[in-house]
């Protein structure tokens, strides 16, 4: 591994900026990582990819210091996280999964005195918080109250909070989950932003239509452990045929339908009693066939192959239950 | 693995300054009861039940002169371990204020030095309006008070044991789950420290082992240093004063460490 640093905030583009090696966390006898590893390159936005329980939260509070790993390596800016924990909180900022934004303080003010943790002249503090603010787009809410706020702008002051020192790696834990879909693109266009910024992103998520239009690479967690790895389209590709077709029917047709589905395409996902998701590459053979079996469909729908179809022929299981 | 975690100044500064900056907005409002209660037992206790107990008083003096300077001691106790106790509580488990500063570079221990400090600060302030209004008080009713200019050091003395409470408020608070519990810190210790440590008699006169089981309880330390520094301390005082160091330092460092194991996975 590349241990030169960068001796700015400025993040030198392609090394390593995170790099996990066999990262592990139990706790009692239940291990909520089981031996993960993971590279993170500068100005990278990296997703971790899965459902609930997966290990994500866990993997994202061992890089921040709020877990304690319980073995393996875990590097930030190429400092080791159990040596140097002051250090690399310094130089990261951190987006929780919940809102803990201090309710006794007005917007502004959140800033203010989060800046001051990190012993920023109180100039820097000020000039930095009017341009989050900007930013994040609450310029109107400055002197608001925290509750006050929707979710949305709760999330986004989350954000601009964990820029104020103007951090090398920004971490996000399930940045806009429980926003509604005008609030997430808000966000992710902001998000987009950052990395266009050259800062590096490690975001967590269980939408793979984020992770879909975030992340230059992701890996997908399940149970503790990563079960693949790589762009949004490396990983559609290796997975899965890059069309899908969901057929609906009662089970007596479907029976019937089952041979023909399975012999057509390349893989056939059953979804439930009444559906099942078929992969192939060429969809419009495939419809043909099952038009020409003469059962009645109750409802076809035709789709390009993404990240949840990956995850789902990994597992067998949806990532949103 | 479990190394002691010692408290950085710096970070315990920044949270300190934290509390300071929100008490600015809120002290008119959270000044008042806290000085209104002493007020009233200085009232009911000095005034009403003093009536009766006038002959002679106790040491030569008046019965509110006696209990006066001990509810000092008393409401810097009382202030700090509410803080130490609800304040805490809800801030670590409501309002998940520490989980957002530990993400900094202030660490937990520095977060657990910040709330000692704190308390200690709003003990000393109230407990400086009070003891003004004690002066006040005693020039009103021709019956003073505070007889000693060494009266000026009970500000920071109340500092030191607000300090003190703090950190016992907060070994239980680090201790336990919910927040309903406080009920049993206060029915048991808190309540009993307040009438058994020599604020409204001489404990001294009670048969063993009453004397010798407050000698080793730290209201009643804080309640002689306090009565000394009003009417003229002896030199007896500053084993009072060693007694609240002692205990205190020797504790300190126990919350501390339960804590960032709780804020800390």
């Amino acid at each position: 591994m590349n241990t030169e640093m960068e001796t700015s905030t400025g993040t030198v583009s392609g090394e390593s900026t995170l790099v996990g090696r066999g990262l592990r966390k139990s706790y009692g006898d239940f291990e909520a990582v089981k031996g993960v590893d993971f590279q993170v390159s500068g100005g990278e936005c990296f997703g971790f990819l899965g459902p609930n329980g997966a290990g994500k939260t866990t993997t994202m509070k061992m890089i921040y210091g709020a877990v304690i790993q319980t073995g393996g390596e875990l590097e930030v800016a190429g400092l080791d996280v159990r040596d140097h924990e002051r250090e690399i909180k310094r130089r990261i900022g951190v987006v929780p999964q919940e809102d803990n934004l201090d309710e006794e303080l007005r917007v502004r003010e959140n800033l203010l005195i989060y800046g001051r943790y990190y012993d920023l002249p109180r100039k820097v503090i000020l000039r930095r918080a009017d341009e989050l603010l900007d930013f994040m787009q609450l310029s109107e809410k400055v002197d608001a109250r925290v509750e006050q706020l929707s979710g949305g702008m709760k999330r986004r002051l989350l954000i601009a909070r964990a820029l104020i020192n103007d951090p090398e790696l920004v971490v996000l834990d399930e940045p806009t989950t429980g926003l509604d879909p005008q609030a997430r693109h808000l966000v992710w266009d902001r998000l987009r932003a950052l990395t266009a910024e050259g800062k590096t992103l490690v975001l967590t998520t269980h939408y793979m239509e984020e992770a879909a239009r975030l992340c230059d690479r992701l890996v997908i967690m399940e149970g503790g452990l990563i079960i693949a790895g790589g762009t949004p389209k490396e990983l559609v590709e290796e997975h899965v045929s890059p069309q899908v077709l969901e057929v609906r029917a009662s089970p007596e047709d479907l029976e019937v339908l089952l041979p023909i589905v399975e012999d057509a395409s390349d893989a056939v996902e059953r979804t439930g009693e009444e559906a099942v998701l078929a992969y192939t590459a060429d969809a419009d053979a495939l419809a043909e066939r099952i038009r020409g079996s003469g059962v009645k469909l109750e409802n076809t729908v035709y789709r390009q192959a993404g990240l949840e179809d990956v995850f789902l022929r990994l597992t067998g299981r949806s990532l949103i239950e | 693995m479990s190394t002691i975690r010692i408290p950085s100044p710096r970070g315990a500064f920044r949270v300190w300054q934290r509390n300071v900056t929100i008490f600015r907005k809120y002290w008119m409002s959270s000044l008042f009861p806290n000085f209104i209660e002493p007020l009233l037992y200085l009232a009911a206790l000095g005034l009403g039940l003093g009536a009766f107990i006038q002959q002679g008083g106790i040491d030569g003096q008046s019965y509110v002169q006696y209990i006066a300077p001990g509810l000092l001691a008393s409401n810097a106790m009382f202030a700090a371990s509410f803080e130490s106790t609800f304040n805490t509580f809800v801030k670590l488990r409501f309002d998940r204020i520490y989980d957002a500063i530990i993400t900094t570079p202030v660490n937990a221990e520095d977060v657990i030095a910040g709330e000692y400090l704190w308390a200690g600060t709003r003990s000393a302030l109230y407990g400086t309006g009070f003891l003004a209004m004690l002066v006040v008080l005693g020039v009103a009713f021709g019956e003073t008070l505070i007889t000693s200019p060494w009266a000026f050091l009970i500000p920071p003395m109340l500092l030191v044991i607000g300090i003190m409470f703090s950190v016992m408020g907060t070994l239980f608070t680090s201790l336990i789950e919910h927040i309903d519990l406080f009920a049993y810190y206060f029915t048991l210790v808190v309540t009993p420290l307040f009438l058994f440590s020599g604020i409204f008699f001489p404990v001294e006169n009670f048969p063993a082992p009453v004397p010798q089981v407050a000698w080793f309880t730290p209201l009643y330390h804080a309640v002689n240093v306090c009565r000394e520094l009003a009417t003229g301390p002896s030199l007896g005082v500053l084993v009072d004063v060693v007694w609240i160091l002692v205990f205190t330092g020797a504790l300190a460092l126990i919350p501390v460490q339960i804590m960032r194991r709780r804020l800390i996975g």
